[in-house]
């Protein structure tokens, strides 16, 4: 008899040893879903561009994605139906907290505030971006301002 | 939802329960290892092992205070570090308890001062400054300690390499520290002269220096398992800290170069390349370890014989560099399997560490620990799987040896340290591709390893064991009751006596020896001990179900199977009684069923005193060991002449070649043809001359004159007792041949008729090498109404009337009512 319950035991062990390892695993995978999780919560700020072109009533386009394309081509984000501006002529993108502006080689070159812009750039509500003659007009709302990483409730120590 | 995920993932906690797992796991391997005596044993009155719970309480207490110092003073360390820690080093302390107890105690004492260590140490450490401010200071001691060995070395086991510095019982291998202190100041080193554009030269130029220091003082004390250690160590260092691919195929050929060279020049490396590369040239010898090891590793198999269950003693040093093979042997595939999971994840966590340091001299050293631990676990697991030469390291954590786990130790608690502080951002990373690679390296390493063990566990196991060299097996003779060997009367000739765990073989009648053979632990098995070994064994005419589950429960085979024989003890006992003194041998035949009824071959020894008398058996220019009447091999001219031939119409034989109808005669009467019988026989004669036979073929021709010329095929081993079906007959191996027609054989039996008695007989002479032999073939008459028999009988003397009274009193014997 003594042979079958030192089988089972046998057993149990190596389940143990499983244990172990699939509880590490299992750990594993809920940290890269915790980290998964943490980045999701850092939202990116609504940003909203009223463009204006010769010759057409300005509109307001508001984005939600992290990274927005300026250019001709009909694919960008931002697709501007104007003859001097590039087929993909800059991009705008959310990172480190900031909304940051950058020229992709365009043709016309871009301006922040007049000034032509040559590496990535923070930029701010009311900034004026312009790319060949459209001229378009950075709104961030206010109440949508957002710190630059966010706590979780549960780091929220009793000052 | 989110908190309680959150606070569920808590480093602390990660820590505690992992803990906690390790602890059920260690439990049940003591408890497992304490009952093993019982399941060894069959039954429950058995000594329980019991003292290995002192090294479970002092495991337990270890790592409570450990934990409890990581809690209070650094919670964000990394939380699988400590676990894994606690995972190997018990399961490598109850194995060596396992192994040997006193070994255990040591241990367990130097886990109680590596445990002081981490208890001690882990308290917080910004920027591990004095590490790196005493790199050199550190380095110089560590060189000099070692440099000692080679004045004031011992070795603890006595001979051997003298590694150690000892004094009042108490042993340190500065090697080991020697490796840390070494990590310690490369990182240092490589921190301070990070160049922004990396030149390999100036960079290698003072560490290749240190290191070739190192590695000179190891290689004059003949550690090269350390010195190959130190070579892989300072590779990675360099190669992380340069970034330069074409540091690993220098060092590659470096390697490669040093290894040729200490092929020729040490002993030791020739030795183990060699029996890396053809271990089974010499297993008993240059490659003794390295088969035990693999033998180990294959009785294992998928799920391990269980703690205590296996033999991993077998293997010599198993609780150092062997210790993997007994893991293997007791934990099976599925432990190792388990066991490279946790090394992998432990140097998994060390490089996650290393990518989060916040600066480079606590990355490099990161990298550098996880590498050595990584490396080290790889090539003395590889050694022992025969996936890499041997190389006498230890495995981390689990070898005994102290210096060995201090070591270990204070590398996982300098991880921990710099694991620390998470709040830190990480440094940059310039170059992140070769900590890819040093990952993805110690990861195929790991793999290979894995794989290597399933092919020896679970591809090559099984014919591995079936090897002579298993010690597995005499000992399972021990424990399991061996069949036993009975006369056609059922009296016994050969059993197994005593209580489980003493079983002995008994042989009750030894004259049979050179018959029946014997079975010992060292000098194997012979005749049909070693022929009938599956059925004694009960490796066959047992259930499958039932073999398996046995295998399965023990490791061991189950009960064996009597056999019963046709010999007739009554009819042996004349023919040993008359050969005693003599050199010769006996052959007594049913000569229609071909069953043997005495079969004797002089002079005999007696198998139950092998121990004493193997040497000079085994010398003996009389060969007492052959089975005369089977395996000699004689010349019978005579009988060819003046029985076989001559009915053939050929008076005269040729002396050189038989013409076509005398040789298709001859190999009619099975004289070309080794006899079909589970027992070894002697090989054939080549076909076109004249051929040498044994007494066993000469009876087997003689049959066909009894027997209307058919000669039958002959039978030793009738029955075997199967527990599901009783007596089960065992079928001849061969069949009847009508060696030559009925009238012809009853022509020559007439011719040779003895005057008043129902048989014939034959005497006649041969010699072989000037030493002269005496010839009886004797049978009865075709038209004998009870069972046919025929005699044989062969002196290797000129005898012809002992030859002659010995066949007929075995006649008269056998022909008795």
């Amino acid at each position: 008899m003594s042979g079958p319950l030192f089988l089972v035991l046998r057993i149990l062990l190596t389940a143990s040893l499983y244990a172990f390892l699939g509880w590490a695993f299992f750990l594993l995978w809920q940290d890269i879903r915790q980290q998964a999780m943490l980045l999701a919560l850092r939202k990116v700020p609504p940003i909203s561009l009223m463009i204006q072109r010769e010759g057409s009533a300005a509109q307001i386009r508001h984005f939600n994605q992290p990274e927005i394309t300026i250019g001709r081509d009909p694919a960008c984000e931002c697709p501007l139906n104007d003859e001097t501006v590039s087929a993909r002529h800059a991009r705008l993108s959310y990172h480190h907290g900031q909304w940051w502006l950058e020229d992709l080689n365009s043709t016309n070159g871009t301006r922040l505030n007049q000034e032509p812009v040559s590496t990535p750039t923070v930029i701010i509500s009311d900034d004026e971006i312009g790319c060949g003659k459209a001229r378009l007009t950075v709104i961030m709302a206010g109440d949508n301002l957002m710190p630059p990483t966010q706590k979780l409730p549960e780091e929220e120590k009793p000052a | 939802m989110r908190r309680r995920i959150v606070r569920f993932l808590a480093p602390i906690t990660i820590e505690g329960r992992l803990l906690t797992l390790a602890a059920i796991f260690i439990f049940l391997y003591a408890l497992a290892l304490t009952l093993s005596p019982a399941a060894r044993a069959r039954t429950w009155e058995a000594n329980y092992r019991l003292v290995h719970w002192v090294g479970v309480a002092v495991w337990v207490g270890v790592f409570y205070f450990a934990h409890r110092q990581s809690k209070r003073h650094i919670p964000d360390s990394d939380p699988y570090l400590l676990p894994l820690t606690a995972l190997l080093s018990g399961w490598g302390l109850l194995t060596i308890f396992r192994l040997t107890t006193a070994f255990g105690a040591r241990q367990m004492l130097w886990l109680a001062a590596a445990g002081l260590l981490l208890t001690l140490g882990l308290r917080p450490a910004p920027e591990l400054r004095f590490l790196r401010r005493y790199k050199y200071l550190a380095l110089t001691a560590g060189l000099l300690l070692t440099a000692l060995t080679l004045i004031f070395g011992t070795n603890p086991l006595g001979g051997g390499p003298r590694l150690w510095l000892g004094c009042c019982g108490i042993y340190l291998q500065p090697s080991e520290p020697l490796k840390l202190l070494l990590i310690i100041y490369l990182a240092a080193y490589f921190a301070d002269h990070q160049p922004l554009n990396v030149r390999l030269l100036p960079l290698m130029a003072p560490t290749a220096l240190v290191t070739g220091l190192a590695l000179l003082l190891l290689i004059a004390q003949r550690d090269l398992g350390t010195a190959s250690l130190f070579i892989f160590t300072y590779t990675v260092m360099l190669f992380i800290a340069s970034g330069r691919k074409r540091v690993l195929f220098i060092s590659l050929l470096g390697l490669a170069v040093t290894g040729v060279a200490g092929y020729f020049l040490f002993d030791v490396v020739q030795l183990r390349v060699d029996a890396w590369l053809n271990p089974w040239l010499d297993p008993s010898g240059r490659s003794y370890q390295i088969i035990q090891s693999l033998l180990a590793i294959a009785n294992g198999g998928l799920g391990g014989r269980g703690p205590g269950l296996g033999n991993p003693g077998l293997v010599p040093v198993t609780h150092s560099d062997f210790i993997f093979a007994a893991i293997a042997e007791e934990m099976g595939l599925a432990g190792t399997l388990g066991l490279f999971c946790a090394i992998g994840l432990l140097v998994a966590r060390g490089l996650r560490v290393a990518l989060h340091a916040p600066d480079q001299f606590r990355r490099l050293l990161a990298t550098g620990l996880s590498a050595y631990l990584g490396i080290q676990s790889i090539l003395i697991a590889g050694g022992n799987l025969r996936l890499l030469p041997l190389t006498g390291v230890t495995l981390p954590f689990l070898s005994y040896g102290g210096s060995s786990l201090l070591t270990s130790f204070a590398a996982v608690l300098l991880l921990l340290l710099i694991s620390s502080q998470p709040e830190d951002e990480p440094a940059p990373l310039p170059q992140p591709r070769p900590h890819f690679i040093l990952a993805a390296l110690l990861g195929l390493g790991l793999l290979a390893a894995g794989l290597t063990n399933g092919w020896w566990a679970a591809v090559r196991g099984p014919d591995l064991l079936t090897r002579t060299d298993n010690a597995r097996r005499a000992i399972a003779d021990r424990y399991v009751r061996r069949g036993s060997l009975l006369d056609r009367q059922g009296r016994v000739i050969t059993a197994t006596t005593g209580q489980p765990g003493q079983y002995q073989r008994l042989y009750a009648y030894p004259d049979l020896a050179p018959v029946t053979g014997y079975t010992h632990p060292v000098y194997g098995q012979a005749g049909l001990e070693a022929s009938l070994d599956p059925y004694l064994r009960g490796l066959q005419g047992n259930p499958a179900a039932l073999i398996w589950w046995d295998h399965l429960l023990y490791g061991q085979p189950p009960p064996g199977l009597d056999v019963r024989l046709s010999l007739d003890l009554d009819i042996q006992q004349i023919a040993d009684r008359t050969l005693r003194n003599h050199i010769g041998a006996v052959v007594v035949l049913n000569a229609s069923s071909g069953e043997i009824l005495a079969m004797a071959s002089h002079p005999t020894y007696d198998p139950g005193r092998l121990d004493e008398q193997a040497a000079a058996l085994h010398q003996d220019p009389a060969a007492p060991l052959l089975n005369r009447a089977a395996q000699g091999r004689y010349p019978c001219t005579s009988m060819l002449t003046e029985l076989f031939a001559p009915t053939a119409g050929l008076r005269i034989f040729p002396s050189t070649a038989p013409n076509t109808s005398t040789l298709e005669l001859l190999d009619a009467l099975g004289l070309y043809q080794p006899p079909e019988l589970r027992l070894p026989v002697a090989d054939s004669s080549p076909p076109e001359r004249l051929p040498l036979i044994s007494p066993l073929q000469a009876a087997l021709a003689a049959a066909a004159y009894s027997n209307d010329g058919v000669r039958p095929s002959p039978r030793l081993a009738m029955a075997v007792n199967t527990p599901a079906q009783g007596w089960v007959i065992l079928p001849a191996l061969g069949a009847p041949v009508q060696a030559l027609p009925a009238e012809q054989a009853r022509l020559t039996a007439e011719e040779h008729i003895v005057a008043g008695e129902p048989y014939w007989e034959w005497v006649g002479q041969d010699s072989r090498n000037g030493s002269r032999l005496t010839w009886y073939l004797g049978g009865t008459l075709p038209d004998w109404q009870a069972t046919p028999v025929t005699v044989v009988v062969l002196l290797e003397e000129e005898n012809s009337s002992l030859a002659v009274r010995l066949g007929r009193m075995l006649l008269e014997e056998t022909l008795r009512p």
